[in-house]
């Protein structure tokens, strides 16, 4: 059942990726909003996939890679579909869609039997661990997708050049409050997940801190987002800065998340 | 029956004959038109880039004479020269004139490519027809069919998505700025007609928070009482820019007044929010110097016309899908058009076969002792056998008279039944 809830979630995920590229290609901003409710959809069935992970035997943890995908993949949706509701965001699907099917893939190319037995942690302060520091990591994703988006229209309407995909894409207004909310949100998620694996490295090993690969990054990251979060609502730096600083952030990250949890 | 276009438009006449053909009432031309037996019914639509008369006749002859008689005399206000007008007239007769309403009431023919006014006008000049009695079935159908036409090709075609115009283009930027462009505040600093046309834009838009600045306050002030905005001397701008999400100016001078030093200023108390520049002023009002501020966003005259350029350049990549739209639809009226040939001939072999019904029936009747019920019952059956007998030929002949080679079937009928001859001859058929 997980299985094929995967499956379907992925099939959903990959008809919102056509229906929006598609809509940018064609230059059909209202296929933007199917898009939108397939990703939802899929959303959906992802979460019904995670809430019976408990049914199988034995449970698969969430502490390997890619489960931790995809989860960040079903975060960064449902975030993306509350700043939708709340916002004329819909034009972001073109870059969130592809992500979210990518997060999903991992964790079924994976497959059950690939958990490495190493990689699992037990009890709750790993999960909670993981799933936090995930959630914060797909947050921070999400504005990074929100400022590579800001900076091509930015440079667009510099340069004063006429909008591309039929005029479909947020304004930057609404762009620049999306990465906001998603670095308000992300980063205290983040924090209470780094602040979690200190206590899960306490127990394991008794010390809060080892040094390894893995901490290291936790921290560089938590460094990232701090550093965001004090541009936004601190420095007050410049729209474009900010979304630079994500995007900037965001793939610093993923080069660290697939460098670090796969080559150690 | 003939459908008959006469008019002129922006594409033929100059601006000062149009505006000596407009006329705000048409009743009185359309009632005059058709008081006549030339003309059946006739639309009447003037808009300041078009007149035209749309008639159904039966004599395209006369009807040819009748419309431009009444350009001639009932619409030009000061007459003039008739070599002028004749100049200027245009004339599309049956399926030319059914495309070119399908073409007009689809924006196709405008100055603007896809502006919306058209369509608007174009219903308006159809009701004043219908509520004076000049427009009846036929153009009654023709104009609907228009309105479903320009409706299809609106909603099939990007035809009316980019905004051509510089105050337009000024609100569809902003549009990419700001997310919610009701909510914003705007700075106008002059009082003259382009700021005038930009802020209507901009109003339409949904801005509602404005105030205008101008070198002399009354000017400022009367601009600020239309648009329930208020009025400010240019002394306080530097007071007023921190505050203004969007700043439209257009004043003279020889230097700008908006420079980067004052931008900078205003950037650093709106704490990264940024600010929209129109700047229609010629010279340019703002220096082009704030450019390299991440968060000012600054369109001048140029700039806007550019993109307005590039977006009726994308209007035109669009008309070719519209107009085959037009083409569908008009092909699709012209056969709806062309059945009612067969009318006529309809008409009168119903009349010629329920005469020959009715007559021996009555011959029938007389011979036979028939109680009411019972006769009642004779002449339900014989009209039962005679609608039986003629609903298949019927048909054919409404199909077959929507092509062309039609006519032939309808000759061939009227043959066959001797429809020529007799008491009961029909009124002429058309051709």
């Amino acid at each position: 059942m997980v299985a094929t809830l995967q499956i379907v979630t992925a099939v959903l995920y990959f008809v919102a990726c056509a229906a929006s590229g598609a809509g940018f290609a064609l230059a059909r901003p209202a296929w933007n909003r199917v898009a939108v409710g397939v990703l939802a959809a899929g959303a959906l069935a992802h979460g019904a996939s995670f809430s019976l992970l408990h049914t199988l035997d034995p449970p698969p943890p969430l502490t390997h890679l890619p489960s931790a995908l995809s989860f960040m993949a079903w975060i960064g949706t449902l975030g993306f579909l509350l700043l939708v509701w709340r916002a004329k965001l819909a034009g972001l699907v073109v870059l969130v869609a592809p992500m979210s099917l990518l997060g999903v893939l991992a964790s079924l190319s994976a497959g059950r039997g690939a958990v490495p037995e190493e990689s699992l942690g037990a009890g709750s302060l790993p999960h909670a661990h993981v799933l936090l520091a995930s959630a914060g990591l797909a947050l921070l994703g999400l504005a990074g997708l929100a400022g590579a988006l800001f900076l091509v229209e930015h440079t667009r309407l510099k340069r004063k050049r006429p909008p591309s995909g039929g005029g479909a894409w947020p304004s930057l207004e609404a762009l620049d409050r999306a990465g906001a909310f998603a670095v308000a949100a992300g980063f205290p998620l983040l924090t209470l997940g780094v602040l979690y694996g200190a206590l899960w490295q306490r127990e394991a090993s008794g010390l809060l801190w080892s040094g390894s690969a893995h901490e290291t990054f936790c921290l560089v990251a938590w460094a990232i987002y701090g550093a965001l979060a004090f541009q936004r609502f601190g420095a007050r730096l410049p729209a474009r800065r900010c979304a630079m600083s994500a995007l900037a952030g965001f793939g610093l990250l993923g080069c660290a998340v697939l460098g670090v949890e796969l080559l150690t | 029956m003939k459908l008959l276009l006469v008019g002129m438009s922006h594409r033929t006449a100059p601006l000062a004959l149009r505006e000596r053909m407009a006329v705000d009432d048409p009743a009185p031309v359309l009632r005059k038109l058709t008081a006549g037996d030339e003309i059946d019914e006739a639309v009447f639509l003037s808009t300041c880039n078009r007149v035209e008369l749309v008639v159904l006749t039966r004599d395209l002859e006369a009807a040819r004479m009748r419309v431009r008689s009444s350009f001639r005399r009932d619409l030009a206000s000061d007459a003039p020269g008739e070599h002028e007008l004749e100049a200027s007239l245009y004339e599309h007769v049956n399926a030319d004139a059914m495309r070119h309403v399908l073409r007009v009431a689809s924006a196709l023919d405008s100055m603007v490519v896809g502006e919306p006014q058209i369509l608007g006008q174009t219903k308006d000049a159809f009701r004043a027809a219908v509520e004076c009695g000049a427009a009846g079935p036929i153009l009654g159908r023709l104009f609907q069919h228009a309105f479903a036409t320009a409706k299809r090709v609106r909603s099939e075609t990007r035809i009316a998505e980019r905004p051509v115009s510089v105050a337009r283009v000024a609100v569809g930027l902003a549009a990419q700025i700001f997310e919610d462009f009701a909510e914003k505040r705007a700075l106008l600093v002059g009082a003259g007609e382009m700021i005038e046309l930009a802020l209507r834009a901009m109003r339409d838009a949904g801005l509602t928070s404005v105030r205008v600045a101008n070198r002399t306050a009354e000017r400022a002030q009367q601009l600020a009482a239309r648009f329930d905005a208020t009025a400010h001397g240019l002394d306080d701008l530097p007071r007023l820019l921190p505050d203004a999400d969007v700043v439209l100016t257009s004043i003279g001078g020889a230097e700008p007044w908006l420079t980067r030093p004052l931008a900078e200023a205003a950037l650093r108390k709106r704490r990264g929010r940024p600010i929209f520049v129109i700047d229609i002023g010629v010279p340019r009002n703002a220096d082009p110097a704030i450019d390299a501020l991440d968060d000012v966003y600054r369109y001048d005259l140029d700039d806007l016309a550019a993109v307005a350029d590039e977006n009726a350049e994308e209007r035109r990549r669009e008309q070719a899908r519209a107009e085959a739209i037009v083409e569908t639809e008009q092909q699709r009226f012209d056969g709806w058009f062309a059945a009612l040939r067969a009318v006529p001939t309809i008409k009168h072999l119903r009349a010629r076969v329920e005469a020959i019904r009715a007559a021996e029936l009555e011959k029938a009747l007389s011979r036979l002792a028939l109680d009411e019920p019972a006769r009642d019952a004779v002449d339900a059956l014989t009209r039962a056998i005679v609608n039986k007998i003629l609903h298949a030929p019927l048909s054919r002949l409404r199909q077959e008279a929507e092509r062309e080679e039609g006519m032939a079937h309808l000759e061939t009928a009227r043959l066959l039944f001797d429809l020529d001859s007799g008491d009961d001859a029909p009124e002429s058929e058309e051709s």
